[in-house]
């Protein structure tokens, strides 16, 4: 944890060679906090605004240091696994530093900006060679719209391409403060329906749609991004209306329209949270599937639209698997 | 022999995973590289030929070539010859050999024998469409010694060398042994010139000499050398007469054609030089085979250096400008020395193989590169080889090293990954020029030359033609030195096990539990660490001495220049550029354990030095407190391949310290000794078994770290994390940027992607934009696995649908299937680096 000086970011992750989330190779900065509630969620751990405890079942010897330890009698093990009384937990972090086999992991660290510009420019030749650069992602990096402005601010200074992905609810005063040090914004689009997005986000998308045509007033790099969840905005209705949208409100000018297919790499993270995620038993898409969609997005006149992701084949499941157990937790963080 | 029947389909693959498999091989090509997966079924093959002098005491098979295959130690003996020296000479065939033979200096003899042997004993054959004459060259040859000489040769093995070797093995401190290969001959003047020039110049030496001179060492030495360069002529006759003999019997017209051709090649090349691309290739093929059956370990590490380079005015002349042939031909020409490289696995086909050792032959080739001015040296014939490596993997020979720079093209750098994408492991080794040729001028090459190294036997950085640089002649295990430190400098585990007495190697550098500060600890070591590069000298210095009085291959001499020239044995100081490298074996478990040390007992003394021992000695096991230990050290603090400054620092200190300790000796012999990190297969063999528990939370008799990369599993934060901390280790760049290279030889690392990374185009882009950062970044030498786990256990659990499965390990290819289950599940167990 980094000692509090000045003015501090509060991010639960940092992901170097990140390639998914602008030009290039980039780091992408997990800000924690969102206002937004997608049932689709990717990255539960950004939504909670304390730092909140997770365990990782394979790293874990069950030699109970940390039951000994905790004050809040919050933890507790049986053959089921580790319980986190999450009522209980102070999230004082004791347990984290003395597990010995970092089973038990705090989500949420204190960064100050001169601590994470030293970390993002330790990659520095990799975004220059690729035109790349960092990303504030999370959650929704603008709700700590102080930090990321400064933060950014010193990233330009540094020569860094930035991109800032949003969900653009937030009030336009927020994206406009860090609006000069941004090249690029990664602009979430995810259903055009209201009272779908409503049931889907648990917001309206009035300001998103206000917020995107400013800036398209104001001829900045836009790259749309929507998600392609199943039962969800996957449907041909959605793709359409979001594509004349572009065309019709935009002008047309955005840069580039992303659609991802969804992936369910979250399942293991909301187990650990002990959160019910209501993708759970979501499949993932066919690549026909992603075509499909892929084919509307076109029709509808907007240039250059990409389609990205997981989808179901042979080969995929296998990679899912090898995921699951190959990789460090962390490379489970996708953006949704 | 030309009429071997037409050979099987290899049988396809019935995996359900995109394997490479061979494509676009033209009729020849796919005749050759099909015949030669027949193995045992061909009726030719190139298995090990004994050859004696007939004399009762007479030796074939020295072992101080395998002394760096410590797994082998069982079967060499302990007091007398053990099974494998005694078994080869029994088989040994009589060679008659002329009445003055035995009047004759050791030089000579060697290559009255070697003559004899080769032209007029081993039988001339061309194998089916080859296109190049030379088949048989898994000589195994008399070591020619006189009675005297095997007594005094076998009293020095056996009182002294011998069990010395085995002591500094069976402690854990590693192995070590004068082996042969590793080098680059000066191929381009015999293809230029021709042997005739070489001839001539040791006869112009010859004459030189003063008459004191030609009566002593020198004289023998020189005369042998004059010998030497006539036998590539001889054989070349030997072998235009069969061509001819089977192109009379050929009723096929075109190849009637081209089996005269062939002996016209012959006629020529390699006595003079080469006139064609054809030639040039045939001229290059014999210098080389002939190599490997001299030095009787036939291709470790003979390497053919920059052959684009000066091969490319021939392909340019005959392909490009006059038409002389066409590009299919030439690849055919191409294909067929493909064909003889890998056929010096054939002495190994009936012992099949452990842990990676069939993948022992590194007949290496350098590609692309850079020029004197920083400028971009790929031409066609580049290109061309690729085309050539790509069609016909996988493949286990020649192994390609291809040179990337910061002016590669972006041309290159596309087919490389399209190279890439389409197999499981890169089919060649990347190595990074501006890191690499800062090593070469650190060891003192001028920077006007560095720019012209090549690669050797794995990956290892040399000149070439003129530099012997015994790039695997030592390999100490780096983590004896946490050990000694921890002792007091004395030895606490024999073959990785406690022992109840403590013996004393290294200086006392006191009892750690007392020292109070990190920087104590962290003297101590230096001093336990210098002791063992001492000692590796002292131990490796009695195998190169007996080496250089009684093992000389005056035929190599005469194609590294500085040997004629001195009128001295490569083995003997000849060469101009003579280096001894020492590779420390386990480098990220020495960081990782001085780290955990520095970490846990010092900065937050969370365990004392005294808890520390007392838990390395019950390898962890036993009790709790001691399961807790391990698992604190190994998944807590600081770890060496995550881009931290701390374990980078320290990385770097300790390379600083190998680098220099390392330079400071010399042999006997006048070689310079220097550092290196190849590790070799050694971090997963015996050496490994033999390290007892490591303070990094290793457990006894688990693999070491491989050459320069993390410890399994401690780089968690991706590819360009490792990547940068690779670079750090091997000294970073200056304040300016200008780059530090402390290993001139270079260190291998290997990174594990996903598949799913090269699926799309615009991934593709990001993955070259990945090596540009590479080279500013990284380390010298970059091996890629494409790797998915998956289809690994798939190929664990059905290893009939896998046979051509093949996988990198430290600097060499090897059949996935063919390597034991250890490795296997170490390969597995790599982390697998996802986009």
């Amino acid at each position: 944890m980094k000692m509090m000086e000045s003015i501090q970011g509060y991010i639960f992750e940092i992901q170097k060679m990140s390639t998914e989330d602008g030009p290039g190779i980039r780091t992408t900065v997990f800000f924690k906090m969102c206002p937004l509630r997608c049932v689709w969620c990717h990255n539960p751990e950004s939504l909670f605004k304390k730092p909140s405890i997770q365990w990782f079942q394979v790293k874990c010897i069950g030699c109970r240091t940390c039951i000994d330890l905790c004050k809040q009698q919050a933890l507790s093990l049986d053959e089921e696994g580790m319980h986190i009384d999450r009522d209980e937990c102070i999230a004082c972090g004791e347990c984290v530093e003395a597990c010995p086999g970092t089973a038990l992991r705090m989500l949420g660290e204190y960064w100050s900006v001169e601590d994470l510009l030293n970390e993002v420019a330790k990659d520095r030749a990799y975004y220059v060679k690729s035109r790349g650069g960092i990303t504030a992602s999370g959650g929704e990096a603008a709700v700590q719209s102080d930090f990321v402005t400064e933060f950014f601010k010193r990233c330009k200074e540094d020569g860094f391409h930035t991109a800032l992905d949003l969900s653009g609810y937030l009030p336009k005063e927020k994206y406009a403060q860090i609006f000069p040090y941004v090249d690029l914004w990664l602009y979430d689009l995810k259903e055009f329906d209201d009272i779908k997005h409503q049931k889907f986000t648990g917001v309206s998308n009035t300001q998103i749609l206000e917020n995107i045509k400013w800036l398209v007033k104001e001829n900045r790099q836009i790259w749309v991004r929507t998600p392609i969840i199943p039962t969800y905005t996957a449907s041909e209705k959605n793709i359409r209306e979001i594509g004349n949208f572009i065309v019709n409100e935009l002008d047309n000018k955005i840069d580039r329209w992303d659609l991802l297919a969804f992936n369910n790499l979250a399942k293991a993270k909301y187990a650990r949270m002990d959160m019910e995620w209501a993708c759970n038993d979501l499949d993932l898409l066919l690549p026909e599937e992603m075509e499909y969609f892929f084919e509307i997005a076109k029709s509808t006149g907007v240039k250059n639209v990409k389609w990205s992701g997981l989808t179901k084949t042979v080969e995929t499941e296998d990679s899912q698997r090898k995921i699951s157990k190959f990789a460090p937790p962390s490379c489970g963080v996708q953006k949704n | 022999m030309s009429n071997a029947s037409e050979p099987q389909e290899t049988t396809s693959l019935k995996s359900k995973y995109n394997l490479a498999e061979p494509h676009d091989l033209s009729p020849r090509s796919k005749w050759l590289r099909d015949y030669y997966f027949r193995g045992l079924d061909r009726e030719w093959n190139n298995e090990y030929d004994p050859y004696s002098t007939g004399v009762e005491w007479d030796r074939i098979w020295a072992e101080l070539d395998f002394y760096i295959v410590p797994e082998a130690m069982g079967f060499m003996g302990k007091k007398k010859r053990g099974p494998f020296g005694s078994s080869i000479d029994l088989m040994g065939k009589p060679v008659k050999l002329p009445k003055i033979f035995w009047e004759k200096s050791l030089p000579e003899r060697r290559m009255i024998f070697f003559e004899e042997a080769m032209v007029n004993n081993t039988p001339q054959e061309i194998v089916g469409p080859s296109l190049l004459a030379g088949s048989r060259f898994n000589l195994q040859l008399s070591k020619c010694f006189t009675q005297k000489e095997e007594e005094e040769f076998n009293k020095k093995l056996v009182k002294d060398i011998r069990p010395s070797v085995w002591k500094f093995h069976e402690y854990g401190f590693g192995n070590l042994g004068a082996t042969g290969g590793h080098l680059i001959p000066d191929f381009p003047t015999i293809i230029n010139k021709g042997f005739k020039y070489v001839h001539k110049l040791a006869q112009d030496k010859y004459n030189e000499l003063s008459d004191r001179e030609k009566r002593g060492a020198k004289g023998e030495e020189v005369r042998a050398m004059i010998h030497a360069t006539l036998i590539p002529k001889k054989l070349a006759e030997k072998y235009a007469e069969e061509c001819r003999r089977v192109a009379e019997e050929t009723e096929d017209l075109e190849r009637k054609g081209e089996l005269e051709q062939m002996a016209k090649n012959l006629e020529i090349v390699p006595w003079e030089p080469a006139q064609t691309f054809w030639q040039a290739v045939q001229s290059l093929w014999m210098a080389h085979m002939l190599i490997m059956a001299e030095e009787s370990y036939p291709g470790p590490g003979d390497s053919f250096g920059r052959i684009d380079e000066y091969l490319y005015p021939y392909y340019k002349k005959d392909v490009l400008e006059k038409d002389l042939i066409t590009k299919e031909f030439a690849k055919d020409i191409l294909g067929s020395f493909w064909f003889h490289c890998n056929t010096a696995y054939d002495g190994q086909m009936r012992v099949g193989g452990n842990q990676g050792i069939t993948a022992g032959f590194g007949q290496l080739l350098t590609l692309s590169g850079c020029g004197p001015n920083g400028e971009d040296l790929s031409n066609e014939l580049t290109y061309t080889m690729l085309e050539v490596i790509d069609e016909w993997s996988p493949i286990l020979e020649p192994k390609p090293n291809v040179r990337l720079h910061r002016n590669t093209p972006d041309e290159l750098l596309d087919t490389l990954v399209d190279m890439i994408t389409r197999s499981q492991g890169a089919p060649f080794i990347l190595n990074f020029d501006e890191r690499s040729i800062e090593g070469m001028v650190l060891e003192g090459i001028p920077k006007e030359d560095a720019w012209d190294y090549a690669c050797v036997g794995c990956l290892e950085n040399t000149m070439q033609g003129n530099d012997r640089s015994g790039t695997v002649n030592c390999n100490p295990n780096l983590a004896k030195s946490v050990e000694l430190t921890l002792w007091n400098g004395a030895s606490k585990f024999f073959k990785g096990k406690p022992e109840k007495n403590l013996i004393q190697f290294g200086p006392k550098t006191g009892n750690p539990e007392e020292f109070a500060t990190w920087e104590e600890f962290w003297n101590a070591w230096e001093q336990q660490i210098k002791h063992i590069i001492q000692y590796t000298v002292e131990v490796y210095n009695k195998t190169e001495n007996l080496r250089a009085a009684f093992l000389p291959t005056p035929y190599l001499s005469t194609l590294v220049r500085g040997c004629v020239e001195q009128g001295l044995d490569i083995r003997n100081g000849g060469p101009e550029i003579r280096f001894i490298t020492i590779e420390g074996v386990g480098f990220a478990t020495l960081v990782d354990s001085l780290l955990a040390i520095k970490h846990f007992v010092y900065d937050e003394q969370k365990f004392t030095i005294a808890e520390l021992k007392e838990a390395l000695v019950n390898n962890f096991q036993g009790k709790r407190e001691y399961i807790i230990m391990q698992t604190t050290l190994k998944n807590r603090g600081p770890k060496f391949g995550n881009d931290l400054d701390e374990a980078d620092e320290l990385a770097r200190n300790i390379m600083e310290t190998w680098s220099s300790e390392t330079f400071k000796y010399k042999t006997d012999t006048d070689f310079q000794f220097r550092g290196g990190m190849l590790s070799w297969n050694y971090w997963a063999g015996e050496d490994a078994a033999y390290t007892p528990a490591t303070p990094n939370g290793r457990l006894a008799n688990t693999f070491l770290s491989n050459a320069i990369c993390p410890t399994n599993g401690a780089d968690i934060n991706g590819p360009t994390s490792v990547t940068n901390s690779v670079g750090n280790a091997l000294g970073g760049k200056t304040d300016d940027g200008k780059y530090v290279n402390y290993l001139p030889n270079g260190a291998s690392h290997t990174i594990t992607f996903n598949p799913s990374m090269l699926r799309e185009p615009e991934s593709k882009e990001k993955f070259k934009a990945y090596l540009r950062g590479y080279i500013e970044n990284g380390g010298t030498a970059l091996q890629i696995n494409i790797l998915d786990a998956n289809m690994l256990i798939d190929a664990q659990k059905h290893p009939e649908n896998y046979p051509h499965l093949l996988v990198r390990v430290t600097g060499y290819n090897t059949y996935f299937v063919a390597i034991g289950r250890e490795l296997q599940d170490e390969i597995i167990k790599r982390e697998m680096h996802n986009f």
